[in-house]
């Protein structure tokens, strides 16, 4: 029952079948998503506070081959048990020229670096009370990713691996690893086979400032 | 807005219960006066500052911003976590959540979260800080910290905790308290009298030991705990036997939780100046966690099934039902037929999670008059498509202590008038395994011998042919098996013999 909730309205259609997909649409028509993968290009600068409270343009170009944005909250048991993983596609891949930002809705400044360090997640945490990245990259779930272009387009948003099956459960072992897949296609110039896979983890929750 | 859609199960609870969101003239959903009074009694025990659940769950600002996951998880009944079919059987200790409540959360999500008002709000319960129980007589604590990794796959510990008690002590109640809540998930105690246990953990170079290992028949099962478990005491003036000199094991199941971290559980105990009310014990089918049931499920098999039947041989009540397998039990089963014919549920759970390692208490005492059959059915789902399953691809699985082996059981708390009824029900129990022991060696299957032959005692020939040899003498008609009658001396032979002895204790003292 869980696993198709994390398909945003307008992709909800492409990615499953039968009942899933009436029910997804009723669900995309009671409010559709307001964002498409794919979006962000021109929509407008992105400015944050880091946990240090340093402003970040976190799309900005800056030299770097690609962006990767991992949607996190300190409490979530799904995001936290992902977070070896999530340290080591870091460490890999920053050597190899990719920004990578840890992005927090609710957490306090002092949470976000408390959970970095106890986590040993060696990015840069992002407070994003607006939502303004989630807004923009349609990620609605803790753990989720997201693979920009160093433009601001989105390559790929979802899930790290497909461990988790549903809030609880998970496999022991992942059998697809849809995030280091999207990120080598993405260095190595090819497209991303799978550019939007489910998420499954915790809601990022309420915007807790209007725009 | 990105907060505002819901699951099918959310969804589906609203089309259930229209009324919620549209009834002319019915009041909004609010937390104040609808969801308060739910996230008090059946989330906050645990969901709160210094308990297991990952966030507290006990004021207006906390639970709207989990509106949405609310809704989600108690619309697919994720949370609050209880495994039992609803409405099959009523349970004193059921967290469940009713249909028009979960339909609640839904219609609460939809509209918002709103608060309400104010005046409506109810009293967070009074949750006692520390000890839930009240000062306890004694508090056991693991000796060392252990370590538990920041990944891979869940743990299974023994730890010894030594009582030094130098009389023989009646308990009334126990609690269990995890040193770090995020990384212990479910325990299970045992009492050993043996000494073993102490020689086991010095053995292993780290605190504690591993797994169950096949000396287990020296440790009595007490009873266990998990994650939602709130501590009671033992119902109906009910007590636990603890032998001066016992030592508690207590196995502890831990989950990883993404950063090291060092557990040092401890459990306290309340004794109690009365003896127990009644004799009582455990009727567990098929006892010692299946290990004589043959279990023995084929790589891929989507739904393997066991059976087991056992006659109570005595009146007796229940009072409380459990389940045990491990990563591939699906469906857990048992039913009560009375020697009027009729038939009722026990327990039925039709999506196992060996994670909830729950009792579930009667509402009432159930009395099982004298020739009750009760029936277990246990299936395993030994396919890749099991996201539980330890082993990919899937292999055959036979009976067996670790966590890529399966056991299976359906436990029943039982109390009797008289000890000499309890004393007669655990003698049927040995004549079932011995019974069972008979049926394993005529199939002469062997990962079941292989397993016993440790177990066989004396010197000599220990092969599968010298075991089945005495056996295969008493078939009078030559038909390969063992009617029930020409059974009688190779049952009363096995439980003359040290080998029933050996699996360890029936039930409880």
């Amino acid at each position: 029952m869980i696993a198709w909730k994390c398909f945003g309205g307008g992709v909800a259609g492409r990615w499953s079948g039968g009942v899933a997909v009436a029910l997804a649409a009723v669900v995309s028509l009671a409010e559709a998503g307001p964002l498409e993968a794919g979006a962000g290009k021109g929509a407008g600068v992105v400015r944050l506070r880091d946990a240090a409270g340093r402003m970040v343009e976190p799309l900005g170009e800056r030299g770097q081959r690609a962006t990767l944005l991992f949607f996190l909250t300190t409490e979530c048991p799904m995001g936290n048990a992902y977070a070896p993983e999530i340290g080591r596609i870091a460490r890999e891949y920053a050597a190899r020229g990719v920004r990578c930002f840890a992005v927090y809705a609710q957490e306090k400044p002092e949470e976000i670096a408390q959970h970095l360090q106890a986590y040993g997640l060696p990015m840069v945490g992002l407070q994003d009370p607006e939502m303004q990245l989630a807004l923009r990259t349609g990620a609605r779930v803790a753990p989720e990713a997201c693979l920009l272009s160093p433009g601001g387009e989105v390559r790929y948003r979802g899930r790290i691996d497909d461990r988790a099956v549903k809030l609880g459960k998970v496999r022991l072992e992942p059998r697809v690893r849809d995030l280091r897949d999207a990120l080598e296609a993405v260095l190595g110039g090819r497209p991303v086979a799978q550019p939007i896979t489910p998420a499954i983890g915790c809601y990022l929750g309420f915007p807790t400032k209007s725009r | 807005m990105i907060s505002h859609r819901l699951s099918a199960a959310a969804l589906a609870s609203i089309v259930l219960f229209p009324s919620l969101l549209r009834a002319e003239g019915a009041a909004p959903v609010t937390y104040n006066k609808d969801i308060a009074p739910i996230v008090y009694q059946n989330c906050a025990g645990c969901h709160r500052a210094g308990q297991i659940g990952p966030f507290a769950l006990t004021d207006y600002a906390s639970v709207k911003r989990r509106a949405k996951q609310m809704a989600e998880v108690t619309g697919d009944r994720t949370m609050p976590p209880w495994h039992a079919d609803p409405g099959v059987v009523a349970y004193s200790n059921d967290r469940s959540l009713r249909p028009e409540q979960i339909a609640l959360f839904a219609a609460w999500a939809e509209a918002g979260a709103p608060e309400g008002d104010p005046a409506t709000a109810p009293a967070l319960p009074a949750f006692p800080d520390g000890w839930q129980l009240g000062k306890p007589d004694q508090v056991a604590t693991m000796a060392e910290a252990y370590t538990v990794p920041a990944e891979g796959k869940d743990i299974y510990r023994k730890f010894v905790m030594p009582m030094n008690l130098d009389r023989d002590t009646w308990v009334k109640a126990v609690e269990f308290r995890p040193g770090d809540p995020k990384v212990v998930h479910h325990i299970l105690y045992y009492l050993d009298t043996s000494g073993k246990a102490r020689e086991m953990d010095a053995k292993d170079p780290e605190p504690g030991f591993r797994g169950m290992s096949q000396s287990n028949g020296d440790f009595r099962y007490l009873g266990g705990w998990d994650v939602g478990t709130q501590p009671s005491e033992l119902p109906f003036g009910l007590r636990w036997f603890i032998p001066k000199g016992s030592d508690l094991v207590v196995q502890i199941h831990y989950h990883p939780n993404g950063k090291e971290t060092k557990d040092q559980s401890s459990v306290a105990f309340h004794y109690s100046d009365q003896p127990t009310a009644r004799p009582w014990s455990i009727i567990p089918v098929p006892p010692h966690f299946g290990m004589l049931q043959g279990i023995d499920i084929p790589a891929g098999a989507k739904e393997h099934i066991e059976k087991a039947s056992f006659v109570v041989p005595q009146d007796c009540e229940a009072f409380s039902v459990n389940a045990h397998a491990h990563y591939l039990g699906k469906r857990m089963e048992m039913t009560a037929t009375f020697p009027d014919g009729t038939t009722k549920w026990m327990l039925k759970t039709s999506q196992w999670d060996f994670k909830w390692q729950e009792d579930y208490a009667f509402v009432e005492p159930i009395k099982l008059p004298k020739g009750t059959r009760l029936d277990v059915l246990m299936s395993y789902d030994n396919s890749a498509d099991n996201p539980a399953n330890p082993t990919t691809p899937p292999k055959r699985v036979v009976w067996g202590p670790s966590t890529t082996d399966e056991m299976g059981v359906i436990t029943l708390a039982v109390m009797f008038d008289t000890k000499e009824q309890k004393e007669a029900t655990h003698q049927a129990l040995r004549v079932f395994l011995a019974n069972q022991l008979i049926d394993r060696l005529l199939e002469g299957e062997d990962s079941t011998f292989g397993m016993l032959r440790g177990q066989l005692g004396g010197a000599g020939d220990k092969s599968m042919e010298a075991a089945r040899r005495p056996l295969l003498a008493l078939d009078f008609n030559g038909d390969a098996k063992l009617s029930e009658a020409e059974r009688l001396p190779a049952i009363a032979f096995i439980l003359k013999g040290p080998f029933i002895r050996n699996l360890g204790a029936i039930g409880f003292d």
